[in-house]
């Protein structure tokens, strides 16, 4: 009996939440930075909060850290309700937009700092802060004073010096913005590799589609102070649940139309007297009501006017407008008649075709109905 | 192909001319002179001080004859003597630089605060208000100020006066050492204060934050973070208000009533009540020399680089 009951707390504390938000909200007098937000992160999680400047996914965090009160809502940390808690005596780690080192302090002393702040023992701390530094591979550098180091190197004392101390929370508030592209990545995966080695349960707020989506276990998609969407990566990637989502991840095509047939999962809508069809990804659209058809731009092939698009559902006629080579896929701008002379963009990452096309050239576009999802406009 | 004429304004042309002009009052290869020549304003300034200064060392070394009220035409050392073993040197000396080292701790103590919500506050009103009434007092020359402090405090100001409504008997407010601190101490506060917010504004509030988060709560934030890193604003405003005060007249001729005499006021009374001008000269020579190694004992504590003064270090 004493084996199940340790068993059923082990299995209690796999699906233990960490952070609970609910119904969150912060007003600065009229204005909502958040509004009503709620979810709730287990254990061991990375969860990146995804949104456009503005959206409160910093707000967001700041709350979570202590730093702003909400005004409505609780935020609970281990089942136990923060908003009463002051910033330094929760077990919070976070790594700051500007990093916020310490200048006056070396790399050690700056690692050292939460550890001497939060009283461990003097004897221990040499002893941590060396292997903080050796997990963020930056083993021997402790007595390089911050200015001595590079970019990088900055991020990963910021890092140890958020980890050091244990915290049942790491927070990250877009730290990797100011880098530059490569360094960012090689930054994203470093993240994500002291994260699972960790198990420490970390918020990442980013306004980078392709960090949250590389980084993360779970996206929350944030946009005007109102959460759009949690959902896992891909889930995020392939079922947006709105059209700021849609729009937000990825580059998407939109379609206007009005919706002339309705079943569960089909809707079917026609945009400037052409009949298109698509997955109902909205419960709020109904016949006779506006909407837009969201279309990924890799989600359409391309193919020379008259050419043969038999395998794809719906296919219309175009003329390229514009076609821009980045390397390992060609973005290819075209117009479509039919469609009102609504512009389209298409990715076309075959190396073998993907400059086939120029300006001027007239082509046949097409995709399947299930990669066009409706929402209400 | 040329381009067309009406396509090169009129000004341009008037542009080119100017510039042709200049290059022949002032040629190219000149160029590299041209930050020597910027400087040299401020080398003639003081240059003159320099001089200023020999003129005074060999008027130090010359005694007053009080029968003919000449200058001796020797040197002699005579002076020095005095200031060294008279004890009323030594009392003015020792009341100045007692003085201007409490009113500069005093100073910075009050000043720091202000200094810290003005750079701080989030409401742009309280900064407003915190800056005009900073900047009031500068509108108020220090002579008037000193005055007004008579009518406040004297035996009928206004504070006797009002401790007189409850009973109480006037209190000699003037003509002691503390009327004459606090009278310092409140001319110099708005230098300290505008001294030390640039310092507090270059520390960024997410240090403060990044801290908080770290568990410092917010007396180990102010000692281990803010405190080190305004140290360029404190040293810089501890110097000015220390070496400001250490030469200050007119508060402690006007609050001190001639008792509570500052070294400038013993150097006035030799140059223009005794004209000893050689006994001035000496006074103002240890003055500078006084003050001269305070700020390099304080250079020495503290590390001449904290007045952020480093150059472009990698």
């Amino acid at each position: 009996m004493g084996v199940v009951a340790a068993d059923v707390r082990r299995a209690g504390s796999i699906d233990q939440v960490a952070v609970s938000v609910k119904d969150v909200g912060m007003a600065f007098g009229d204005v909502h930075a958040v509004r009503n937000a709620s979810f709730d992160l287990p254990q061991g999680r990375f969860l990146t909060i995804l949104g456009p400047s503005g959206s409160g996914k910093t707000t967001l965090l700041r709350m979570i850290a202590g730093f702003d009160r909400p005004t409505s809502g609780e935020i609970f940390i281990n089942g136990q309700p923060v908003s009463a808690v002051p910033p330094h005596k929760r077990a919070i780690g976070m790594v700051f937009q500007k990093l916020a080192l310490f200048p006056h302090m070396t790399a050690a002393e700056n690692v050292a700092f939460p550890l001497k702040m939060r009283r461990h023992d003097a004897r221990t701390i040499p002893e941590k802060v060396e292997r903080y530094l050796d997990l963020v591979r930056l083993g021997g550098y402790g007595d390089r004073r911050i200015n001595e180091l590079s970019g990088g190197q900055q991020q990963r004392v910021a890092i140890a010096r958020a980890l050091v101390f244990e915290p049942d929370l790491l927070l990250l508030d877009e730290p990797l913005a100011a880098l530059d592209r490569k360094l960012r990545e090689e930054m994203q995966l470093e993240f994500r590799r002291i994260q699972k080695e960790l198990g420490v349960t970390t918020i990442n707020v980013t306004h980078d589609q392709r960090e949250a989506l590389v980084v993360s276990d779970e996206i929350i998609v944030m946009n005007g102070g109102a959460i759009q969407q949690k959902a896992r990566p891909v889930d995020a990637y392939r079922a947006p649940s709105n059209a700021f989502v849609a729009n937000f991840i990825g580059v998407t095509n939109f379609l206007e139309g009005r919706i002339v047939e309705l079943t569960s999962t089909q809707a079917v809508f026609e945009s400037n007297g052409v009949r298109l069809v698509g997955i109902a990804a909205d419960a709020a659209l109904a016949a006779g009501l506006s909407c837009s058809g969201a279309l990924r731009a890799e989600q359409i092939r391309i193919a020379p006017r008259g050419g043969r698009l038999d395998d794809l559902e719906t296919v219309v006629d175009g003329q390229v407008v514009d076609c821009i080579f980045e390397g390992d896929r060609v973005v290819y701008e075209i117009r479509v008649p039919d469609l009102a002379g609504v512009l389209m963009r298409v990715f076309d990452h075959d190396p073998e075709s993907h400059l086939q096309f120029g300006p001027g050239d007239e082509v046949r576009l097409g995709w399947n109905a299930r990669d066009m999802h409706v929402f209400q406009k | 192909m040329r381009a067309p004429r009406a396509a090169y304004p009129l000004t341009w042309r008037v542009m080119d001319v100017l510039e042709r002009l200049a290059a022949i009052v002032w040629p190219s290869s000149f160029q590299r002179g041209l930050p020597y020549l910027m400087l040299m304003p401020a080398l003639v300034l003081v240059g003159l001080l320099v001089l200023g200064l020999v003129q005074i060392g060999d008027t130090s070394l010359r005694t007053l004859d009080t029968n003919t009220f000449l200058m001796s035409e020797s040197y002699t050392l005579a002076n020095y003597q005095r200031v060294l073993t008279e004890s009323f040197f030594a009392t003015v000396a020792g009341r100045s630089l007692v003085g201007s080292v409490i009113v500069t701790v005093i100073t910075l103590l009050l000043a720091f605060p202000y200094a810290y919500l003005m750079v701080r506050t989030p409401s742009s009103a309280l900064r407003k208000f915190l800056l005009v009434a900073l900047f009031l007092p500068f509108f108020i020359g220090q002579v008037v100020r000193a005055y007004g402090w008579l009518i406040i405090l004297g035996n009928q100001g206004m504070v006797n006066e009002a401790l007189g409504l409850v009973g109480v008997p006037p209190i000699r407010l003037l003509y002691n050492y503390p009327a004459v601190l606090f009278g310092l101490v409140q001319y110099m506060l708005p230098f300290a204060v505008l001294m030390l917010a640039p310092a507090l504004t270059a520390i960024p509030g997410e240090l403060e934050s990044a801290a908080a988060s770290l568990g410092a709560g917010w007396t180990r934030t102010f000692r281990h973070i803010v405190l080190p890193l305004s140290r360029p604003g404190l040293v810089g405003a501890g110097l000015v208000v220390l070496t400001l005060s250490l030469t200050d007249f007119a508060i402690p001729a006007i609050l001190g009533g001639g008792t509570q005499d500052f070294i400038a006021n013993a150097i006035y009374d030799q140059f223009f009540r005794t004209s000893d001008q050689g006994m001035g000269a000496t006074l103002s020579l240890m003055l500078v020399a006084v003050g001269s190694m305070l700020v390099g004992v304080v250079f020495m504590l503290f590390g001449a680089g904290t007045l952020a003064m480093t150059g472009d270090r990698k």
